[in-house]
């Protein structure tokens, strides 16, 4: 019986991993922009050679593919001959799936740019609007042409302005995805190696740190003679493990379609998080030796014949280590599972991801092989350096904290740490005979100016001075309310969002929408450097701002997130106040930097 | 052939595509904020006074249908959806002419709407509905509905004098669509399901069973 039940329970987990993000994916069609990619490039003979893909299950009709000048004369416009679908409720129709390349000739190219409009359905039981696309024929450029309004004609409304396309777009299938992102649907060499190179350049951040003390016990318990081939197979075991735990991470991502990201930013987890953080500086302190709890050690030492046990056990504790940097490691992990979750694309996702943990494990594996050699020689030199490294945790911890903790908390946090490291230096200089760095300044002053920061800090938030923001310096620690907050009208709901949206329609100004949170530190990174640009300020003055406040992450955030498509903030969309819809080409995913931005505007203009 | 190609017959594979392609309609702003100015309000979507409705008007459950004269889906899946409210007896229908498609499918759906002021909405709906095809010519739509025995003089006049009244109409409709995030015709709301594709009778059938059994569970 208890094995029935179990097979049963097997069979349902299986159908909820397998069918849930299924359904999720095909009941939303993924809309025409995306299904039809339209490239353009200047043929051989001097005319203009247009070049669709077409997404598995979805087809162009020929007799749909038009092109027209700007003024809206026909263009003419050469197609093969397609595949005949001929159905009693369709008619004969000429049809293309995957792939289709249409010509303008040379002589009946027009001046300066053409529109290009194209119709097509999905097999699956789904037809599109017409899409239209404007080619700039100098730069070779495909950007959205004025969305077709249906009822323009009968309304006999004021024609639509072309958009002013931003230079940044260079093919239809560009639409504002974070670099990173972008980077992912590259080749996939180029997208491995990028990934082992941003791994390459965490491991130089203090987040890798943790896992030395780790690895450096394997090494240890290995045995009394440490090879340097041994040290490379243990360590090798450990970094593929960390690797391979990175993969399943982008692998649960792309199955379950949550937003990771968020999972992990919950109060609970960074409080966790910043917890071991201060256990870590704590045992740099010298108030404990961190070493793995001895059963542990027991166990994954004792299995067979000595040498496989270890190397299982450097594998687990490998597989273990990367979660406890993972936080760390958020923004480049992010990006990739945001796209792995987007696109469900599992393979690619958990690649990028395997090379990424495989790039933070390099400098691990130097270690491994050549720890004896690296290790720095025991002394009062190596203890001055863990305790930078505790303090460096401390800061971790305070600034993990910052995502969830109220700005005054924050700055109380900061100003103990200072006046901690302050007394420490201060300490250190008084009780040492002689002054143990070479450094001009000697420590006792720059422990001095270090307490003094702190005690600012600390004493200023207290009683609420507004000393501490006329200080640029503390500008960085500054939070989204601060910056923009006061321009921008908070929603939390579908509901509160219409509201928003009605009192925006009245105005008849562009709305952005920006998707923040609290917890979210590329939100902050943007508010810093996007909002609080001048040129942007000053170009949104006509642009009502609403913010979908996420911090909370509930149904009601969900499902605003649902109704644009998000996947997680930071995301900016700027929308059509009359129609109320996203308006093409203006949304951005990720960290973007002033400048994007400032071309998302005038696109948004343009409109 | 009346079912859908993407849809064949066999049991298991109807299931897991009606699995497939449903999804949860997550309501859209359950309380307007500002009545006059939200059109796109989950309310507003199913009770917009202007909407043609057939079935039963006080049936358990609402089903909106979003399509274009000019979408062979829509057309495709119109005779099953139409089968199933009168086989049903307790289904509410909602029209919701979505003219996206082609220049022809805006003058049809005004037509049509036209014709809803003499009572003939349903007449001038099927008659267009049965033509086959991709591209209907206004023209083509025109003499369908002339041979359904609609009052053109009527229905021409009504298109004048409730002009306005019809764009409003067909405005909320697009808004309404893109609201609810769909990509291309036909769409369906069925409950509390949205459907993105068309579907064949068992395929309806089986929708709307499930959102009787989603509406008992809440």
């Amino acid at each position: 019986m208890p094995r029935i039940r179990l097979h049963r329970i097997v069979i349902f987990l299986l159908a909820f991993f397998i069918g849930v993000p299924v359904s999720a994916q095909s009941g939303n069609p993924p809309p025409a922009d995306q299904v039809f990619s339209l490239t353009a490039s200047r043929s051989t003979e001097g005319g203009l050679q247009l070049d669709w893909r077409i997404a598995p299950g979805d087809y162009l009709y020929r007799d749909k593919i038009a092109a027209k000048t700007a003024a809206g004369e026909t263009v003419a416009i050469t197609t093969p001959p397609g595949q005949i679908k001929d159905d009693p409720t369709f008619g004969t129709t000429e049809i293309y799936h995957d792939h289709v390349q249409a010509d303008i000739a040379a002589t009946d190219l027009p001046a300066g740019e053409v529109v290009i409009i194209y119709q097509g359905c999905a097999e699956r039981g789904i037809c599109y609007p017409p899409v239209r696309k404007r080619i700039d024929l100098a730069a070779m450029t495909v950007t959205n042409g004025a969305a077709a309004d249906p009822l323009g004609d009968i309304e006999a409304a004021v024609p639509n302005q072309s958009p002013v396309g931003s230079p940044a777009n260079v093919s239809a299938s560009s639409d504002g995805i974070s670099a990173t992102t972008r980077l992912l649907s590259g080749h996939v060499a180029a997208m491995l190696a990028a990934f082992f190179g941003f791994g390459l350049l965490l491991s130089f951040t203090p987040c890798v740190f943790p896992m030395i003390p780790i690895l450096s016990g394997i090494l240890a318990r290995s045995g009394e003679h440490l090879s340097a081939k041994r040290g490379f197979v243990l360590s090798a075991a450990y970094v593929l493990a960390m690797a391979l735990a990175y993969a399943a991470l982008g692998v649960a991502a792309a199955w379950s379609g949550q937003n990771l990201q968020i999972a992990l930013q919950t109060p609970l987890a960074l409080g966790a998080i910043s917890f071991v953080f201060v256990a870590l500086a704590l045992s740099m302190f010298g108030l404990y030796d961190l070493q793995l709890p001895a059963s542990w050690a027991e166990r994954l030492s004792a299995g067979a014949a000595g040498n496989r046990g270890s190397i299982g056990g450097a594998a687990l504790l490998g597989f273990g280590s990367a979660l406890i940097v993972g936080p760390c490691v958020t923004p480049p992990l992010a990006a990739a599972l945001l796209y792995v979750a987007q696109t469900g694309d599992l393979a690619r996702g958990a690649a990028a991801l395997f090379a990424l943990g495989l790039g933070m494990g390099v400098p691990l594996l130097a270690f491994g092989t050549f720890g004896a050699g690296l290790l720095p020689k025991s002394g009062p030199w190596l203890v001055r350096i863990k305790h930078v490294f505790g303090f460096g945790f401390i800061a971790m911890a305070v600034w993990m904290l910052s995502r969830v903790t109220p700005e005054w908390l924050t700055f109380e946090l900061w100003g103990a740490c200072l006046i901690g490291l302050g007394l420490y230096l201060g300490a250190a200089s008084i009780f040492s005979k002689k002054s143990w760095c070479n450094c001009h300044v000697g420590p006792e002053t720059l422990g001095a100016i270090i307490l003094a920061c702190g005690a600012l800090l600390l004493f200023g938030s207290i009683s609420g001075n507004d000393l501490l923001r006329s200080l640029p310096i503390f500008n960085s620690l500054r939070t989204n309310d601060e910056v923009a907050g006061g321009e921008f009208q908070t929603v939390t709901s579908l509901a509160t969002f219409d509201a928003a949206m009605a009192t925006a329609r009245v105005t008849g100004k562009p709305v952005l929408l920006d998707f923040s949170a609290n917890w979210c530190v590329e939100c902050k990174i943007v508010d810093r450097n996007v909002f609080g640009d001048k040129t942007v300020r000053e170009r949104m003055r006509d642009v009502v701002l609403i913010r979908a406040d996420m911090t909370d992450y509930n149904d009601d955030s969900r499902a605003l997130m649902q109704r644009f498509n998000v996947v997680g903030p930071p995301t900016m969309i700027f929308l059509d106040a009359q129609a109320g819809q996203e308006i093409p080409e203006t949304r951005t995913v990720g960290p973007v930097d002033a400048d994007t931005f400032i071309g998302k505007i005038a696109s948004a203009r343009g409109s | 052939m009346t079912t859908m190609t993407t849809l064949t017959s066999q049991p298991a594979v109807l299931l897991r595509r009606v699995l497939i392609s449903i999804a949860l309609f997550v309501a859209v702003g359950s309380q307007p904020a500002c009545a006059d100015e939200a059109d796109t309000t989950r309310d507003a979507i199913l009770n917009d006074p202007a909407a043609p409705v057939a079935g039963n008007p006080k049936g358990d459950l609402t089903i909106v249908t979003f399509f274009d004269y000019n979408c062979p889906f829509c057309k495709k899946a119109e005779p099953n959806l139409e089968r199933l409210v009168k086989a049903d007896g307790k289904i509410r229908l909602v029209y919701k002419d979505w003219p996206i498609l082609t220049e022809a499918s805006v003058t049809g759906a005004q037509l049509v709407l036209a014709a809803k002021y003499q009572g003939k909405y349903d007449v001038a709906h099927q008659a267009l509905m049965n033509i086959p095809g991709t591209k209907i010519s206004a023209e083509q739509m025109r003499e369908a509905i002339k041979a359904s025995g609609i009052d053109m003089d009527r229905m021409d006049a009504d298109l004048a004098a409730h002009s306005d009244e019809i764009t409003a109409l067909l405005r909320r409709n697009l808004a309404q669509a893109d609201a609810i995030g769909l990509q291309g015709t036909p769409g369906y709301l069925i409950g509390q399901y949205k459907v993105t594709s068309a579907l064949n009778y068992n395929g309806f059938k089986r929708a709307v069973a499930d959102a009787r059994a989603l509406a008992a569970k809440r």
